[in-house]
Order: structure tokens, then sequence, then C-alpha cells
């Protein structure tokens, strides 16, 4: 919400002669106050490789808890627990790239108990029986989940990727998310659909 | 009319205006300038605001090709009517969404240009980079806006400053007319007191002093100048009043004194034609007294010869000595009366005028002196080929009576010396006559022209005293002059012009 402070404070500075800026204010008032559209894109690219920039771009719209980062060069990791479904794409996406100061890395895992240290965790479809007890593994852990895998949010994962006719949506379960101490941007909540967990 | 023929009230009120509407026209003119600048710049901040907030709430729907998203977001644009196009491009350059939504492909930009805000053939266009703050950059988002802001504001500003403009050259033209006669008024009034001073020559007329600036100081020069001018034209007029008195008087006494100078020239032409009649009687007295007295001396003359022949020798010496001193004294009045007769004719002939010779006349005259007295030897000096244009006949007379006194005069005389010549007197020629014979007085030479007037009694030098009187009066009416020089023993020279 600091956030959205900072943007109406900012439109409302110019105050001019002309009464222009009441105008522009006003614009800027609805941009921001919009509720979350149904999110369609044309994705012509294979849909791992739009999903590899999502995770990729997930860092951008989420805060880690300050304990999550031991020091503000620390590498921003990825992980792909299970079979990897995104080939090269991934590695391809995050060549080069920092979040701030901290580089970005990809690590794969077997298991769930081989995760050390991971901010963006995507969970592939290969753990779907598994997911439950990854879940509980992980729980209160500063790990943003992510899956394709079915109900994944409603059952306590964090972010799913869903494909609705050949786009691809999130749905997310805030509620998970605020219980890592994670903080997910609005303006990733608005492109997305938030669901309530079946269970607590 | 030409502004310069214009009433001063007028051109002081026009000058005003123009001023304070020049003054006025650069006012509005800046104002406007600067009220367009500001819009301008305002309006590009606008935009720039405008599209960081909508590029800052397009980063998720970027990042997360939710087009559906990014079109709602560009919709709020609808709120701003000047923006007429937008667009969001992602980071590989595809335009992903736009507004209106209805818009043509051609109305955006295949792919984003250089970021930024630039003024660009009447509108606005905006490049903002999407991202993240401090994250890799999503995409573009691209806004139109035309500028009608900016020509409305442009058209306010005009009628605003058209309206000043009005509402203060009405403003100042009032207080112009109002204020514009304290300096016009003691111009006008000047102007009018010199127009009725040089219209009816009235110097009593004084212009109105209103205040103490430089008009007041004119005025006053003025109404001293007029004052000046009045007392002098008062001074003139006194003393043309004693001018034209002075003139009168002296006309009366210019008629009195021609009045007086023609009286006085009738009583001298009376004068004249009376000493002329009595001239001609004298003349006329003369010449009959002169020629009837020749009868009877002829007569005493011819009885005493006849006398002295026919009873000579009856008579004793002492008669014949009487005879002899009739005779001779009849003869010597003959003489006289000739003389006389000769000074009348000289007055009363006509003048002829001829070249007379006069080296030759003086020679002639000598030879007959010469004859007539043979025993006389005398040293005669005649300079040659002196002409004259005159009287030969009267000339001769000259010549006789100088010629003949030289002869007389140096009878004691030895050696006799007699000399004829041309001389130069005050520039002028003058002859001369001059013998080393007994001379005269030069106390006397005022009286040696003068008739009967004689310096030597007839006993030492026999004579009438009428040839020199005969000399002057030819000369005279030749229009010369004849005067002498001598000294007594000394010889005499007689000069004359003619």
């Amino acid at each position: 919400m600091a956030f959205l402070k900072a943007i109406v404070l900012r439109a409302c500075k110019p105050r001019g002669v002309w009464g222009v800026p009441g105008a522009w204010f006003r614009a800027a008032a609805l941009v921001l106050t919009v509720g979350a559209g149904l999110a369609a894109q044309g994705g012509r690219a294979p849909e791992y490789q739009v999903k590899a920039v999502f995770l990729f771009n997930f860092a951008q719209f989420v805060d880690w808890p300050p304990e999550a980062v031991p020091d503000s060069k620390a590498p921003l990791v990825i992980g792909v627990l299970g079979d990897d479904p995104f080939g090269g794409f991934l590695e391809a996406t995050v060549r080069g790239e920092h979040r701030g100061a901290r580089p970005f890395v990809v690590r794969r895992f077997k298991r769930v108990e081989d995760i050390k240290t991971c901010d963006i965790l995507f969970i592939s479809q290969s753990e779907g029986d598994r997911v439950d007890e990854i879940l509980a593994t992980l729980k209160s852990r500063p790990i943003l989940t992510v899956s394709d895998g079915e109900a994944f949010a409603e059952r306590g994962g964090m972010i799913r990727f869903v494909t609705e006719s050949n786009r691809i949506r999130l749905k997310i379960n805030l509620q998970a998310a605020q219980a890592a101490h994670l903080t997910i941007s609005s303006k990733l909540l608005r492109v997305a659909e938030i669901v309530t967990p079946t269970r607590s | 009319m030409a502004f310069r023929d214009w009433p001063i009230r007028q051109k002081l009120t026009a000058i005003l205006l123009v001023i304070s509407g020049l003054v006025l026209l650069l006012t509005s003119a800046a104002f406007a300038t600067y009220e367009v600048l500001t819009i301008r710049r305002r309006t590009v901040a606008n935009l720039a605001t405008l599209g960081r907030v909508l590029a800052a709430n397009s980063t998720a729907a970027l990042a997360f090709a939710n087009a559906a998203d990014a079109r709602e977001i560009l919709s709020a644009l609808r709120a701003e009517p000047h923006i007429i196009a937008a667009g969001l491009y992602t980071q590989d350059g595809r335009l992903f969404t736009r507004y209106p939504a209805d818009l043509p492909d051609d109305a955006l930009p295949a792919s984003p240009e250089m970021d930024g805000y630039r003024f660009e053939r009447g509108y606005i266009i905006g490049l903002e980079p999407v991202a993240e703050a401090g994250n890799p950059r999503l995409g573009t988002l691209y806004l139109k806006s035309d500028l009608k802001a900016v020509s409305r504001t442009l058209r306010l500003s005009v009628a605003i400053g058209a309206s000043v403009l009005a509402i203060s050259l009405l403003a100042a033209y009032v207080l112009a007319a109002l204020l514009q006669g304290r300096i016009s008024q003691p111009i006008t009034a000047l102007a009018d007191a010199a127009a009725a001073v040089s219209a009816r020559q009235d110097y009593s007329v004084r212009a109105p002093k209103v205040g103490a600036d430089e008009l007041g100081a004119l005025t006053d020069a003025f109404n001293q100048m007029l004052g000046r001018i009045e007392e002098q034209e008062r001074a003139l007029r006194a003393s043309k009043d004693e001018l034209q008195r002075y003139a009168s008087e002296l006309e009366r006494r210019v008629a009195e004194r021609t009045h007086e100078l023609e009286e006085r020239n009738q009583a001298l032409r009376r004068n004249a034609a009376e000493l002329s009649a009595a001239n001609t009687e004298l003349d006329a007295f003369a010449y009959s007294v002169s020629h009837d007295l020749r009868a009877p001396l002829r007569s005493i003359d011819g009885f005493s010869q006849a006398l002295l022949e026919e009873y000579g020798g009856r008579l004793d010496d002492a008669a014949r000595g009487h005879l002899d001193r009739v005779r001779a004294a009849s003869q010597r009045m003959a003489q006289l009366i000739d003389d006389l007769l000769g000074l009348s004719r000289v007055t009363r002939a006509e003048l002829r005028h001829e070249r007379v010779d006069l080296s030759a006349l003086a020679q002639s005259v000598v030879a007959e002196l010469r004859g007539r007295d043979q025993e006389r030897a005398v040293e005669i000096a005649i300079a040659p080929d002196l002409t004259v244009e005159a009287d030969p006949d009267l000339l001769r007379v000259v010549l006789e009576n100088l010629l003949a006194n030289a002869w007389k005069y140096t009878a004691k005389r030895s050696p006799a010396r007699i000399e004829f010549g041309l001389t130069r007197h005050d520039g002028k020629s003058a002859f001369y006559v001059r013998d080393n014979g007994a001379g005269f007085d030069m106390a006397y030479a005022n009286k040696l022209f003068g008739a009967f007037q004689r310096l030597h009694s007839s006993r030492e030098f026999e004579g009438t005293g009428i040839g020199l009187a005969t000399v002057q009066r030819i000369v005279h009416r030749h229009g010369g002059k004849v005067w002498a020089e001598g000294a007594v023993g000394q010889g005499a020279t007689f000069y004359f012009t003619l």
C-alpha cells in the first residue's frame, strides 16, 4: 500500500493553473482503482519458455523477508524440483540478470530435502503426488512456490500457472505467501486470480 | 493632416496613447509568450507524470503478458481527452496494447523509438520505459497528446491581453484627455495671446501664467517681451510725432526760405536787367560822347594848324607856343577818345574764333614799334610757333598794348629787353610779356588793370591808362585771366591765359 500511496502523491504534486492536473490525477486514480481484469495473452512462444520468463519476472513483484536475504549480493536462486520441463529456457532467461545486486542462479533439486537455499521454487508435475508433503516440508520457509499442478494453490501452494485457451494465467494463494512472510506486489495480484485454500 | 499640424492637445493625447499602447502590447506579448512557454513545459511535465504512473502500473501486465489488464490500465486515459493515442510495447519492441482500442495500426509507430518527451508536428510524443525499479526493462509506453491545452492558453492569453489593452487604452485616453490640459493649456493660452498680439497689434495683451515650470517661465518672458515692445511702441510713436512736427516745421521753413530766395532772385534779376540797361546806356553814352567829342577836337586841331600855317609869320613865338600846346592837347584828347572807343568796341564786338599765330602777330607788332621809333635799340625775344584759338583782331589789341607798354617802360633802360613766350602757371599754359623796364610796386598790382589807373605820371611815361583795362576786358571775354608781377626798377611781367 505504501507503493500506492507514493503513486497517488506523485500524481497530486503538479497542481497547475488551468485545472489540467485534476484530470491527470483522476486518470491516475482510476488506473489504480481498477480491479484485476481477466488476464489474456497471445503466446506464440513455447509454453515453458513463457513460464521461464514468468518465473524470472516473479522476482520483481515479490519481496522476501530480510532474514531470507543473508547479504545484498547473495544469489537469487530459482530452483526446479523434480523433472525439469524448461530445458535451457530458464538459464537463457536469467543469464546475466540481476535483482538489485543479486545475480540469478538456477538450481535443480531431486528431493525436497536437498533444498538448502532457494527463493523461487518451481515444483514439476513429476512431483504431483508428493506436493502436499513438499509444501508441508517447506511450510513457513520464505520460498515462493510455483507449480502448474492441479489445484496447487488451493492445496497450499503460492502461485499456479493455469493454461486457458493457449494463454497462461496465474492463480495466487495470498494466505500461503503471507504465511511464509512473502510480500506479493498488488500489481502482480491484479493480473492474477486470488484463491483461498480449501484447507487451512 | 500631418501629425506636426495637429493641435498640441491631440498630439499629447496621441503620444500618451501610443506609448501606453506600445508598453501594454509589449507586456501582453511577453505575458503571452511566458504563458505559452510555461504551459508547454507544464504539459510535457504532466504528460511525463502520467507516463510514469501508467508505466509503473503496466509492469505486471507486461511482465505476465496480460493484455486485458494492459487495456484496462490504458483505458483510464479516457479521463484525459488530450491523449489521442497510447500504446504499450514489449521489451522486444512489439506492440502489445493500444489505446483507444479501435486505433488503426498506422496511428502508432511499429516499434518505439528513443525514450523521452518531444514536440512533433503539433503533438507531444512521449516514450516512457516500463520497468520495476532496479529491474530489467519490460517494455515501453508510448503516449501522444495534442497541444489543445497550449493553444487554448494562447487564445486565452491573447483574449486577456486584448481586453487589458482595450481597457487600459480607454483609461489612458480618458486620463490623457483629462491631464494633457495641464501642459497644453498654458501653451494654447500663449499661442492665443500671440495671435491676438499679431492680429490687432495690441501689445497690452498679457498671457495668463499657470505654473512656475518652464512654460511659466516662457509665459513670463513673453509677457515681459510684450511689455518692452509696448514701451518701445509708445516711445516710437512719441518720437514719430516729434519727427512729424519737425518735418512740418522744416517744410514751413523751406517754403519760407524758398519764397525769400524767389523774392531775392526777382530782385537780382531786376538788378541785373537794370545793370545791363545802365551798361548799355553807358556804352552808348561813351560811344556817342567819344564820337561827338572828336568832331570839335578835329576843328580845334585843324583850325590851330591853319592858324599856324597861314598866320604863323605874324605871330610871335609865345603865340606859336600856345598854339602848339593847343594842338598837342587836342591830339592827346583825340588819342584818349580813340582809346575809349576801342575799349567800348572791345566790350560790344562779336567774338570770332580761329587759329591765331601769336608769334607772327607779336613779330608784326614789334616791327611796327621799331618802325615808329627807329633810334631805339631794344633786344626782342619772341618764342616761335605759339598759336591759340581766339579772336585775331582782339588778340592783336592785347599784344599791341602789352608790347607797347614794355616798349614804353624800357625807354630809359639800356640795353632794353622784351620777351614774349609761353610758360606754365597752376597747371595751365600762360603767355607772358616780360621787360626789364621801370617795373611797378606789387602793392598796386590789382590797380594796374583799372581804366584810367596810372602808376606813373604822364610826364614820366605818356599814356591814357586805358590799355591794360582793354587787355583785361579782352582776356575776360575769352574766359581767361590776366595778372602781372614786377618790382620797382626791375621790370615787369604780364601773364595772360585764354
